[in-house]
């Protein structure tokens, strides 16, 4: 063999491996390699949480988002894991119900704390509207002045006693029942405001 | 009908080595059609390969020893009447069953067109035809597949082999071989197989698991498909050019082909993004390497070595057995990444669901759906417009919803480009590992 033909024998494996190595250059400094799904967040770290909505429905995604973060953290699984745990499962542990009970009883004094829950006579209008009080009864409430109503009710309490009242298995059993779960919602933050105006009654007395 | 011997007997070869790869863009729409699961599917290839790669040398044996033009005629009456079968075929056992006598047909086929081109244009054109209809055949397989597929139906990929099957029997009839030669038996050439055997297990993930990445992990048609794998065939004709003008050497420009095969393998596994356009390069590799490699290796394992039927006979069935082989390896590796890969698909979908700037209740809604379409497609990456478009949705709230949608598909997207990663890897070391026989000394032909 000349060394020509060396030299060509040599050069054709070389040239290729020239050739790759500026191929997968090109990709890596592109990213490849790091095409992968987004990883969850640890679960303990605290998050932004926003919503869309406003008024009583913004509040519960709100509350909700940080209640599931906060049972996410005591049971050490991403928020992600357990929201499909909740999901596929009919039947939920008594370790997530407690963990999601304690996460939501969490957000509320995190919210509190942070200023950001509405006072009770921002919310009167909406949840009135979404009563089945007398007509009678509602136009006087409305007619009620809000520094009066802010007063008897404090949301952080309606919220804390609607969080314990509320029988979150069945909660998490109608999660596909608008109706049915608007139904148990509305009697457990009834009965929060009526046993929150009855302690505030007891308290002045 | 002896003019146009030539060219339909070398169209039968093309044929009968594109079905080895020919079904592979319409596996997705034959799972759809017919039912079943990945692993189940993959035996509409394994089915043919294998029975290739175990009928193809008693077939050249015999070619050998009898006249071959009637076995070569028979053989492709067998692949044309199963071909048909494989047209109408209503589940996957039919299919897998009418594929394995396609297989058998087709062995007699190769090994008889062997002959009988040889017969037809002499000794070296001949030889020379029948690797070039094979690496041809080889390289646009899933591009014509897909090609059909997308426009007609995956039925129609065996129908269109059925008339140039047919026209192929007389053409095959008309050749008289001179009398038959009795000569010793060389050993096939151990090298040069082996390599075929370990590179077309390589090339196997590059046609076959591509295709899927594109089809069933991208969710792109097979028409799309086809046209985007067709780099890899355009890449194969410019190798044979370019390995002219380098006049490089055989063993210069096998060992550059398996380079240039694992490099783009690797480049396959290392995507940055689910675009069309990041699998040109990678393919280009590929299709080069193939042009370089398959057809001198098929020539290196003929050169000097009689009979020559049962010699190509070797080099196919060590093609086939090496898709055999790829498809063995890589099929559990994938599906069982494809299975691994759900769970932290499904935690990234949740993560932009709950987040999404959408009402609450149009979350729930959502959740719903994506839950049902998860259920439907029983493991399969899903289609996830289904639960978009059963939302109930404001102007206001569209932008935001269809911003979601394409996140949750870049999420599938990302999760099985993930899953394929693994598989093109071990290609690569496969493709590298078709190195090894070409590097060790050669021994002298023996009988």
């Amino acid at each position: 063999m000349t060394s020509a033909a060396t030299l060509r024998a040599w050069a054709f494996p070389v040239v290729a491996a020239v050739l790759v190595s500026g191929v997968l250059g090109v990709q890596i400094a592109n990213g490849g390699g790091d095409f992968v799904p987004a990883r969850s967040a640890p679960p303990c770290a605290q998050r932004a949480v926003t919503s869309v909505s406003t008024g009583i429905e913004g509040l519960s995604e709100r509350l909700v988002l940080m209640g599931l973060d906060g049972a996410a953290c005591r049971l050490h699984v991403t928020r992600e894991a357990l929201a499909l745990e909740l999901a596929q499962s009919r039947t939920p542990t008594d370790a997530q119900v407690n963990a999601l009970r304690a996460g939501l009883l969490e957000a509320v004094d995190r919210m509190k704390a942070a200023g950001t829950l509405p006072p009770a006579s921002e919310l009167t209008d909406e949840a009135l509207d979404n009563s089945h009080l007398n007509g009678l009864i509602k136009a006087a409430i409305r007619a009620l002045p809000d520094s009066l109503i802010n007063s008897a009710l404090k949301t952080d309490d309606v919220l804390r006693r609607t969080i314990n009242a509320l029988d979150l298995r069945s909660l998490l059993a109608n999660l596909n029942d608008p109706n049915e779960l608007s139904q148990q919602i509305n009697a457990a933050v009834t009965k929060a405001v009526e046993d929150s105006l009855a302690a505030r009654l007891r308290d002045l007395l | 009908m002896r003019r146009a011997a030539t060219p339909l007997l070398a169209l039968t070869v093309g044929f009968v080595l594109a079905d080895s790869a020919i079904v592979t863009l319409a596996l997705p729409e034959i799972l759809r059609r017919l039912g079943g699961t990945v692993p189940q599917v993959a035996w509409v290839l394994i089915a043919f390969n294998l029975v290739l790669a175990l009928v193809v040398v008693p077939a050249a044996w015999v070619c050998a020893h009898r006249d071959p033009a009637p076995l070569c005629a028979a053989g492709i009456a067998v692949f044309a009447g199963a071909s048909a079968a494989c047209a109408l075929a209503g589940s996957m056992p039919v299919l897998i069953a009418a594929r394995s006598v396609q297989a058998l047909g087709g062995a007699f086929a190769l090994v008889g067109c062997l002959e009988l081109l040889a017969a037809v244009a002499g000794e070296r054109r001949g030889v020379a035809c029948w690797i070039a209809a094979g690496v041809i055949g080889t390289a646009l397989g899933p591009v014509v597949g897909g090609l059909l597929t997308g426009t007609i139906s995956w039925r129609a990929i065996f129908v269109v082999q059925v008339p140039v099957a047919v026209l192929a029997v007389p053409a095959a009839l008309s050749v008289r071989r001179g009398a038959v030669q009795r000569t010793e038996m060389q050993r096939p050439a151990v090298a040069p197989n082996v390599a075929l055997l370990l590179l077309s297990a390589a090339l196997t993930a590059a046609l076959f698991l591509l295709v899927l990445l594109l089809v069933d992990g991208w969710g792109r048609s097979p028409a799309i498909a086809a046209l985007a794998v067709s780099v890899v065939p355009v890449a194969a004709f410019a190798a044979t050019p370019l390995a002219r003008l380098a006049r490089a050497g055989p063993r210069a420009e096998t060992a550059a082909g398996c380079l240039l095969v694992a490099g783009g393998l690797t480049a396959l596994a290392l995507l940055p993004s689910a675009n069309l356009a990041w699998t040109i390069a990678p393919q280009a590799l590929i299709g080069l390497g193939l042009g370089l490699t398959v057809n001198r290796l098929t020539v290196d394992a003929l050169r000097d070595r009689v009979p020559r039927v049962l010699h190509g006979g070797w080099t196919i069935s060590a093609r086939h057995a090496g898709v055999v082989l790829g498809l063995a390896i890589l099929t559990p590796v994938f599906t069982a990444d494809l299975r691994d890969a759900q769970v932290p698909a499904q935690e990234a979908i949740t993560a932009l669901v709950l987040d999404a700037p959408l009402p609450a209740q149009h979350k729930v809604a959502l959740a719903q759906g994506l839950s049902d379409q998860l259920t439907k497609e029983r493991g399969r990456v899903p289609d996830l417009h289904p639960a978009f478009a059963r939302l109930q949705l404001g102007p206001a709230e569209r932008p935001a919803a269809e911003q979601l949608e394409r996140n949750l598909d870049s999420q599938l997207e990302r999760a099985a480009t993930q899953a394929f990663r693994n598989s093109f890897l071990i290609a690569a070391g496969l493709a590298l590992l078709a190195l090894v026989p070409m590097i060790l000394p050669r021994g002298r032909v023996t009988t």
